[in-house]
């Protein structure tokens, strides 16, 4: 008789009935959890005791080319089975769904990871050990996807960082039996009568550290009473909405078509699967679904701890590897083992917890040990589960709110109970065709030595020498792939056209990436392409500015297929874009290009049309934005600005080919400012108008001095007017300083208080976005009209004084401070 | 130290009751723990009177009713549960009793720490009165002993003329005592503890031949600290080391927060002997209005301002029982949702004004816009405008 109780509900004598019937069963069915310790120590005594003949274990059928590298000497866990599907011919109908275009492939993908204490990767290790085939027989991975309800819906990526893989592969955590399981009313009422706070709670009482089991069979038995519970009591149409019941017949089919095959009696079987798949339909009801044509890929790749942790959000990890793992002595009693496993535990948590300024102390440890063991019994459980300990560690370290006192703590917790391990493969196992390439790259590119772990190095490079060129372009493609390895630290600071400074990294995440990327095509520079095309397809809208970023992108990878291609586009883009904003971000990215053409053999005349179009367009747009709303001010602004400088810049260079014509820009500027409403605006336009000489400073101080007229919101537009003039202008304004400095004199002393208290912060605003130095060489003007010669205010570094003077200076700063104070600017 | 009445069947309506206004719980619940020791069979803690089982299925109640013979006549006895939160709380507070060290709750006011507290001292002891209430004036005698100063100048120092404290009490007895606000006392004074925890004794210099009292199995110290105020009297490190913290949160959510304003409120007014019942849509707009109010936000995202006061589920029970009295003596019996407006005025503006201003918010945004459409709610709203204006 089985210790699970399931004489609670009201299908207990059909349980009993089926838990008897697959207890009986002349195959000999074995139900575990994923990565569950005591399943795992349970089925390999199993198997060491019964000596089947052929193991069927709950493993995608096409990786069945793997078991003999996963077993392999030179692998350790965590590893992970990884399978990718390319639906080239659309057959699940995901194209334009799960991918960014209806004429782009969907793309799916899964991990079944692996840990030293996985019960199938026990089963395959001991299966070797005895010389016993072991037969995949859950579904093919691709034929999956046709009965998955999350399909669609991808799944929380299992990441250490933000790393985060390509949104446009659609990720699916292996579909676990448990996730019914919680669902069910026996579930539900094992939690009420138990006090079980979540289903690990309820499962580690069960079959971890209950000691409920003396052998192998204790164990199965009571596993498959309490799966028969359990799936008595699950909504039928759960199973029916889910992949379970298809998986299940694929299992039933590939178990009866073995054993025919291979000439075995049921009695030579043993399967070692879900505990909710021991119940599984034989009548052939539902029918086996046909895998679909498409692209397939198998590998296993090294996995980790942080990527199995549920914690991170990995559905098909579990809750503490490192705890489970140290629960797993194969060699020790399973007493012994969940003392030593929380003994060890909490000497790793205090010791990181005081490594992070916690103050614990080995009292500590002795306490908590006691506590979690009291804790433990009056839950009614024979030693502590990790529940128990968690609890046992705040209550006697943390002196206060665990939430906010006991961050640290909690922290430390969490670090160890996730663990730092890390995989690896077998050599022997082929890599697939992306990473292989990748590797080949890193051999004739000479990066070989940045490929040993946590050995980081820094590259500068010169685009104008060949490898170096090449460098640049693989560590671009990599970016373009999302594989975490190469990172640029001088994009922002630099403005040197031919020089790129990277930091290179190699990691196992590295490889990972790649894995996923495999999809994409069989070479870096491929998949590269391929990915940077998926965007293109996706992005909806293309206007000026994205299609030429595409195109400098497309550079900097050396892709000129699809430069080609973006070319063709481009024209059309541009003609058609009437944002200023766009189109002078668009001519900002296409002068780039139009450097580099000779370098990158592109083809100048054709970027200087795109150019001329661009700056055509932005020029007729420019009357447009005279009134744009205050929300687009910043990319009108920018835009005009860009426009501005290219026309400046190409009128400057006296080897350029091309000229721009000026008088185009200025007289739309000319039109925008004139009917231009908007202060902020019309100060914009007038600065650029200055910088081309266009407008002269005159015309701008008397601009500035009409405001002194005004009253109320016309006079606080003034503010604005000068803000929007110095946003654009840089050496117009420093020119005409002596002008403007009047007539903002002039419009002081007309302005009431109250007028001078409205206009104040906006013009204060203006004088601080401007740079350093242009503030300094204004207030140097200022100092100068104010009766300073200019030779003191170029020199000026001290204020000798005597000693009455400086007492009068102070008076006149406290009074000053004063004022200030009163007029309360916060 | 009450006395716990012999006959257990006398329940709340005892002589005892009749003359006092609140008995201790190893008083009003005799019945309960009476029907839990009888069906008590698990090894105990010494000097525990039921397991840490029996503890907790005393506070957290049990689903089906207990056998057991009280007073001779065979009954079925309910055990209530005294306390609604997180059970994993109570788990952790009985551990911690039967351990080295002693039991600190903390939490914000009206989160139910004396409460817990004098809970596990009836179930474990029998005894929740050996208790301390700490202030600014409390002295190293209370925590320790005094003398009988009389009986000093007559007969000299004798043990017959020490007066033991509860904590001494509790010590010679194997009892739990209770220390309530303990970070409300100066540093000094909480440090007369750290002796009667690491060592469990009390020395007595004053008396040569009997200079120490060692405590008994069973002994063990409950206290409470408020988290509003942490920092004023915080414990000294070696006065931490010897407790474990237990934080008890504000109650987290709407039906529970009801259930706790429910049952404490009936218990209260039966206690008053006051013949009304708050009913449930009354309950749910009072614990709507107090966990709206506690978060910013209203059920419809509606940002609202909270108050300085800490209003907590005690608050809500004593706004409750308040509107319930009034009812009684100053309207027909029936508790309404406009009672309950005129008495959470007081509950939530206490010493700072500007929490008036966040009440008159709440009630012209939020309870006129729900009054639309719910009597309630317009009733409610109409008072409080009235009180507020």
């Amino acid at each position: 008789m089985a210790s699970v109780d399931v004489s609670g509900i009201p299908e207990a004598a059909a349980v009993t009935v089926a838990a008897e019937a697959a207890l009986r069963d002349d195959i000999y069915w074995f139900g575990v959890r994923h990565h569950s310790p005591a399943a795992a120590r349970f089925v390999r005594e199993a198997m060491l005791a019964r000596k089947p003949k052929v193991i069927f274990l709950e493993a995608p059928a096409d990786a069945q080319a793997m078991v003999a590298h996963i077993v392999d000497a030179q692998t350790k866990p965590p590893i992970a089975i990884y399978a990718s599907f390319r639906d080239d011919t659309n057959q699940l109908n995901g194209a334009g769904v799960d991918s960014p275009a209806a004429d782009v492939p969907a793309k799916y993908d899964s991990w079944y990871p692996l840990l030293a204490y996985s019960p199938e990767y026990v089963t395959l290790i001991t299966a070797q050990q005895l010389g016993i085939p072991v037969v995949f027989f859950d579904l093919p991975f691709s034929a999956q996807l046709q009965r998955r309800p999350d399909r669609a819906v991808p799944q929380p990526a299992a990441e250490e960082d933000d790393d985060a893989p390509a949104p446009e592969a659609q990720h699916h955590a292996t579909t676990r039996w448990d996730d019914a399981a919680v669902t069910s009313r026996f579930y539900k009422m094992l939690a009420d009568n138990g006090g079980y706070r979540s289903w690990d709670e309820c499962w580690d009482s069960l079959f971890e550290v209950g000691l409920r089991h003396a052998d192998a069979e204790s164990f199965r038995r009571d596993m498959t009473y309490f799966c028969a519970a359990l799936r008595a009591t699950t909504a039928p149409q759960r199973l029916a909405t889910d992949d379970t019941l298809t998986r299940e017949a694929h299992m039933w089919q590939t178990i009866t078509t073995t054993l025919q095959s291979k000439k075995l009696r049921a009695t030579d079987a043993m399967v070692v699967c879900g505990g909710f798949h021991l119940f599984l339909d034989r009548t052939g009801a539902t029918p086996v679904p046909v895998t679909p044509q498409g692209t397939h890929f198998i590998t296993v790749a090294p996995f980790s701890y942080a990527r199995t942790s549920s914690n991170d959000g990995y559905g098909a990890g579990n809750r503490a590897p490192r705890y489970y793992e140290r629960l797993y002595l194969p060699n020790e009693a399973p007493a012994a083992a969940a003392i030593t496993a929380m003994v060890d535990h909490v000497v790793a948590v205090l010791h990181k917890g005081r490594k992070s300024g916690e103050a614990l102390s080995a009292a500590d440890a002795i306490s908590i040990a006691q506590h979690a063991r009291m804790l433990a019994s009056l839950r009614g459980r024979k030693l502590p589960a990790l529940d128990d300990i968690r609890d046992a560690v705040i209550t006697c370290c943390c002196k206060g709110d665990p939430r906010d006192t006991g961050r640290g703590l909690q922290l430390a917790m969490d670090e160890v109970e996730t663990g730092t391990a890390v995989g690896r493969v077998t050599p022997a196992l082929g890599k697939l065709p992306l990473v292989y390439d990748f590797y080949r790259l890193i051999d004739e590119l000479d990066l070989g030595e940045v490929m040993a772990k946590d050995k980081r190095k820094k590259y500068t490079l010169d685009l104008r020498i060949a490898a170096d060129d090449r460098r640049s372009i693989f560590f671009h493609r990599l970016g373009q792939l999302g594989v975490p390895m190469a990172r640029r630290v001088d994009e922002t600071t630099t403005q040197l056209m031919f020089r790129e400074t990277w930091t290179v990294e190699w990691s196992p995440k590295t490889d990972v990436a790649l894995i996923e990327k495999n999809l994409y095509g069989d070479t870096v520079e491929a998949a590269a392409a391929a990915v940077l095309g998926e965007e293109v397809a996706a992005a909806t809208g293309l206007s000026a500015a994205t299609v030429s970023e595409f195109l400098l992108r497309a550079v900097a990878l050396d892709l000129p297929n699809l430069f080609t291609k973006l070319e063709v586009t481009a024209a059309q883009v541009i003609d058609d874009d009437t944002s200023t904003a766009s189109l002078g971000q668009a001519l900002t990215h296409l002068v780039v290009l139009q450097r580099q053409a000779a370098r990158k053999h592109l083809r100048a005349d054709v970027i200087a049309d795109l150019i001329e179009r661009a700056y055509g367009r932005g020029c007729f747009a420019l009357p447009y934005v005279a009134n744009a709303p205050a929300e687009e001010h910043a990319a009108v602004i920018a835009g005009i600005k860009a426009i501005a400088e290219v026309v400046l810049t190409q009128h400057q260079a006296a080897d350029t080919v091309m000229r721009l014509d000026q008088e185009l820009f200025v007289t739309n500027a000319k039109t925008a400012y004139r009917d231009s409403q908007n202060p902020y605006l019309r100060g914009a336009l007038a600065g650029v108008l200055t910088e081309l000489r266009a407008h002269s400073t005159d015309e701008l101080a008397r601009e500035v001095a009409a405001f002194a007229g005004a009253r109320g919101e016309v006079l606080a537009g003034c503010g604005d007017f000068l803000s929007g003039l110095v946003a654009t202008s840089k050496t117009a304004m420093l020119l005409g300083a002596e002008p403007l400095v009047h007539a903002i004199d002039q419009l002081l002393r007309a302005a009431t208080w109250d007028d001078f208290m409205i206009l104040l912060p906006r013009a204060r605003g203006a004088f601080e976005g401007m740079h350093d130095r242009s503030r300094v060489a204004l207030a140097d003007r200022v100092a100068v009209i104010y009766g300073l010669s200019a030779d003191e205010a170029q020199t000026i570094t001290s204020l000798p004084t005597t000693q009455g003077g400086v007492e009068r200076l102070v008076r006149l700063d406290a009074a000053a401070e004063a004022i200030m104070q009163q007029w309360e600017f916060a | 130290m009450a006395k716990k009445t012999t006959d257990t069947t006398e329940r709340t309506e005892s002589s005892t009751n009749d003359v006092i206004l609140r008995a201790p719980a190893e008083v009003k619940y005799a019945v309960e723990l009476e029907a839990l020791r009888q069906n008590d069979t698990g090894e105990k803690p010494a000097a525990w009177l039921l397991t840490p089982k029996a503890v907790l299925t005393y506070i957290v109640g049990s689903k089906t009713p207990l056998k057991a013979t009280i007073n001779g006549k065979a009954e079925s006895v309910t055990i209530t549960r005294k306390f609604f939160g997180d059970d994993s709380i109570v788990e952790r507070s009985i551990v911690t009793l039967a351990s080295e060290r002693a039991l600190l709750l903390v939490g914000e006011p009206g989160t139910g720490k004396s409460w817990l507290s004098e809970h596990l001292a009836a179930a474990i002891s029998g005894c929740s009165t050996l208790t301390i209430q700490g202030t600014a004036g409390t002295t190293e005698e209370q925590i320790k002993y005094s003398w009988n100063i009389a009986r000093i100048i007559a007969e000299g120092p004798k043990p017959e003329a020490m007066v033991p404290s509860p904590c001494m009490i509790a010590m010679r007895t194997g009892a739990l005592f209770r220390f309530e606000e303990i970070t409300r006392c100066v540093g000094d004074v909480q440090d007369a503890l750290v002796s009667i925890c690491s060592d469990k004794t009390i020395a007595v210099p004053e008396l040569p031949d009997s200079n120490m009292v060692f405590a008994k199995p069973g002994f063990n110290i409950i206290a409470t600290a408020n988290s509003r105020d942490q920092g004023v009297n915080e414990l000294s490190a070696a006065l931490r080391r010897r407790f474990n913290y237990i934080y008890i949160p504000v109650v987290s959510d709407q039906k529970t927060e009801v259930e706790i304003v429910r049952t404490r409120s009936a218990e209260l007014l039966e206690r008053y002997k006051i013949p009304a019942r708050v009913e449930e849509p009354v309950l749910q707009l009072l614990a709507t209005v107090f966990r709206e109010m506690r978060d910013g936000v209203t059920a419809e995202g509606v940002n609202v301002q909270k108050p300085s006061t800490t209003l907590s589920t005690a608050e809500a029970i004593g706004v409750a029982v308040e509107s319930a009295i009034y009812s009684r003596y100053f309207g027909n019996g029936t508790v309404t949702t406009a009672d309950i407006a005129r008495n959470m005025v007081g509950s939530i503006v206490k010493e700072d004004l500007a929490d008036l201003k966040v009440l008159k918010e709440y009630i012209s945004l939020v309870a006129k816009k729900r009054g639309a459409s719910d009597k309630g709610w317009k009733a409610f709203h109409d008072a409080a405008a009235k009180e507020l204006a």
